[in-house]
């Protein structure tokens, strides 16, 4: 349904979006592009949906080739971006009829086809009321209902449940694997949520930095990591620590070790045999763990592996493409466009201005997202256990003293992630709850990548 | 192409049409242009040199022009929002004519600004203009009030997609509009005017379009004059659409 080979694409800054992509979907499979803000996701679909050239490569989809034969492959496909492209003053069906008018479809047949996606998605009852009274969840299932007025053979999901609530997510999920089975949908979507691409993907690629690390069904590439998955959280500036980790790598029962800021990933063979060896040998150590948790692996730890980076730890999307153009700078449009190449001629080679630069300034969340949106995904969702600061106390000896309650100014996040933490007196960096805020606003702060 | 101009024509008539206070508000506009400027250069008709008649007679045409231009030069805004709300993207991933997406926005803007016209034609007429309002003459100044609301329509959406946001092109909007309207002649006469205004009006299509509608509208027209100011409106206008739907073709980046 969709071949890629080679497909590179370079921002008119220099950075390459895209770089020497291959992609092979199947008819009938939901394929799933997994990765953070900034990976090519996007650029990736919008290529695909003829929406955007590329420099190089060859794009077939549904058969026909993007470059040569736009129109053909516009007919062939529904998109559903990530901004929804409905109108909110109109109602429900004159958002239907239009698009179906745009692909021109006889009225009819729009009528007819009409009926039965209002009937699919449960929208009969507000198909003549303006979208504007709509609900999140609804809007998008609106959104996916113009994407098939058509009756295209391939739709492209980007990001469907952005900004959703649970249930709405939920619900969803159905719809598109509905979709799927029934309709015969082949589905190319992309998703930064780990739990969506396991649940629905047939098959997942990892994408990160406008490549794709890794291809396979969800299952293939988790059992690609041996064992259990066991995260520290350690101070890893502190030698005590450098001293355990080395410890730990020549430890025969850890297969595989990976620090990631203060994180260390250990994979090891049996995790309940191996957490009560691994605190022991922190206490002989004198390393103190400030957190330590045990799960099966997840795409996460599969990202982890292929990408040296965690998905979770990455920014969240910010899904404004345009404000990439103006990062920093000024200006905007062509003329920022024109600017950042004389920057480069004047500059000669030297600083470019890369995907680190619009990394930085998208860790500003954009205000249409709710602040606890990560805070709810790391700490809700992923069926991992945390051990609580008694029990990490005990294991260490019982040494520690629990943490006085946080400061209750403290943001909502910060919290989440440190009130569970105990403090360690007999450490010396470490510091007191004073500036506990403040370290907390630094190095805790989810969707801020960590210092590596 | 003519299908899906009329199909999108039609929604953006519908989104309009559904918010009846904005639609107020932008009928209302031109006649506090057209009562606060009639009053306040009412005595310049005494001066010497101004042509025979009241001032109101002089100043219909520019009020016209003016609601034409201010009517016509936000148009790029709401491009703005459409590219950003992901209805445009909407548009172009459907097999829709590019030149339909364009032209359906400026022709929308432009049937909201002949609405204007007509209410403020009515109005001058009442207040005791002294106008030619005859179907003929009526007929050749909605034609320049047409071309002049597709060129500045076009030219807002140009700048829309070259400027890719909302704040500069308010800037240029206002940078564009109130200097293009005092270099012309909607106000003053042109034997008002120092050497160099004058010719700055040469290359301002507005003071082409306020000539071809004084043209018309008095009680003895004069044809060639009109035809020569049409004339040269229509180069700025399909250099403008020109121009905007290239811009647009330009997009798919």
């Amino acid at each position: 349904m969709i071949q890629v080979r080679g497909l590179t694409k370079v921002f008119p800054a220099g950075a390459k979006a895209v770089d020497e992509l291959d992609l092979d979907v199947s008819p009938g499979e939901i394929f799933g592009l997994l990765g953070p803000n900034g990976a090519g996701k996007t650029t990736t679909i919008r290529t695909l949906a003829t929406l955007c050239g590329f420099d190089s490569g060859e794009v077939i989809v549904a058969g026909y080739d993007v470059d040569k034969e736009p129109e053909k492959v516009r007919r062939s496909i529904g998109v559903v971006a990530q901004n929804t492209g409905i109108d909110y003053f109109l109602t429900g069906r004159e958002n239907l009829e239009l698009q179906g008018h745009l692909y021109r479809m006889k009225k009819s047949d729009i009528k007819s086809r009409i009926a039965e996606l209002a009937h699919y998605f449960e929208l009969e009852a507000s198909l003549d009321r303006q979208v504007a009274t709509y609900s999140g969840g609804m809007r998008r299932k609106l959104d996916i209902a113009t994407a098939l007025i058509h009756r295209p053979k391939l739709i492209f999901l980007d990001e469907p449940t952005l900004g959703l609530d649970i249930k709405s997510r939920k619900m969803l999920w159905d719809y598109i694997e509905k979709l799927n089975k029934e309709m015969g949908l082949t589905i190319l979507l992309t998703t930064h949520y780990l739990e969506e691409a396991d649940k629905l993907a047939h098959r997942v690629a990892i994408i990160s930095g406008g490549k794709i690390r890794a291809v396979g069904t969800p299952e293939d590439l988790k059992s690609s990591i041996a064992g259990d998955a066991v995260t520290l959280d350690l101070e890893q500036q502190a030698w005590a620590a450098q001293q355990f980790a080395a410890a730990l790598k020549q430890a025969d029962y850890v297969k595989d070790s990976l620090w990631q800021g203060n994180k260390l990933h250990l994979y090891v063979a049996n995790g309940a045999e191996s957490v009560p060896k691994i605190t022991e040998l922190a206490r002989r150590h004198s390393a103190a763990i400030l957190t330590l948790s045990l799960s099966r692996p997840n795409l996460d730890d599969v990202f982890l592996k292929y990408t040296g980076s965690s998905l979770e730890d990455t920014g969240e999307e910010s899904g404004d493409e345009w404000w990439k153009q103006w990062a920093g700078k000024g200006g905007g449009g062509k003329w920022q466009q024109q600017w950042s190449q004389d920057q480069q001629a004047a500059e000669s080679g030297a600083e470019k201005q890369g995907p680190e630069d619009f990394q930085e300034t998208q860790q500003a969340r954009p205000a249409s997202q709710p602040a606890s949106d990560s805070s709810a995904q790391t700490g809700g969702t992923w069926p991992q256990q945390q051990w609580s600061a008694e029990e990490t106390a005990q294991w260490q000896g019982g040494r520690a003293e629990k943490a006085d309650t946080p400061n209750q100014t403290e943001p909502r996040e910060a919290k989440s992630a440190d009130a569970d933490q105990p403090s360690w007196p007999s450490q010396q960096n470490w510091p007191n709850n004073d500036t506990d805020n403040e370290w907390a606003a630094q190095k805790k702060w989810p969707g801020k990548p960590s210092e590596k | 192409m003519l299908a899906d101009t009329w199909y999108l024509f039609n929604k953006y008539m519908k989104i309009t049409i559904r918010m009846p206070m904005w639609t107020l508000f932008t009928l209302v506009q031109p006649l506090i242009w057209l009562v606060i400027f009639g009053e306040l250069f009412k005595n310049v008709s005494q001066l010497p040199g101004f042509p025979a008649g009241t001032y109101m007679d002089f100043f219909v045409p520019g009020v016209l022009v003016m609601t034409v231009l201010f009517g016509s030069s936000w148009s790029g805004v709401s491009l703005l929002r459409e590219i950003q709300s992901g209805t445009v993207d909407k548009m172009l991933v459907a097999p829709v004519s590019r030149i339909a997406i364009v032209l359906s926005r400026v022709l929308h803007s432009t049937a909201q600004v002949i609405a204007q016209v007509a209410i403020m034609l009515a109005v001058s007429w009442a207040l005791g203009a002294h106008l030619n309002l005859g179907p003929i003459a009526l007929g050749l100044s909605l034609l320049v009030v047409v071309l002049l609301g597709l060129c500045f329509a076009a030219v807002s959406n140009g700048f829309a997609i070259a400027l890719q946001r909302e704040e500069p092109l308010v800037i240029i909007g206002n940078l564009m509009t109130l200097p293009l309207m005092f270099f012309s002649t909607a106000l003053v006469p042109a034997s008002f005017m120092p050497d160099w205004i004058k010719y700055v009006t040469m290359i301002n299509p507005i003071n082409y379009a306020v000539e071809a509608v004084r043209a018309v509208l008095v009680e003895t027209p004069d044809m060639s004059a009109y035809g020569q100011a049409a004339l040269i409106l229509a180069l700025f206008t399909a250099a403008a659409l020109w121009w905007a739907v290239s811009a647009f073709n330009a997009l798919r980046d």
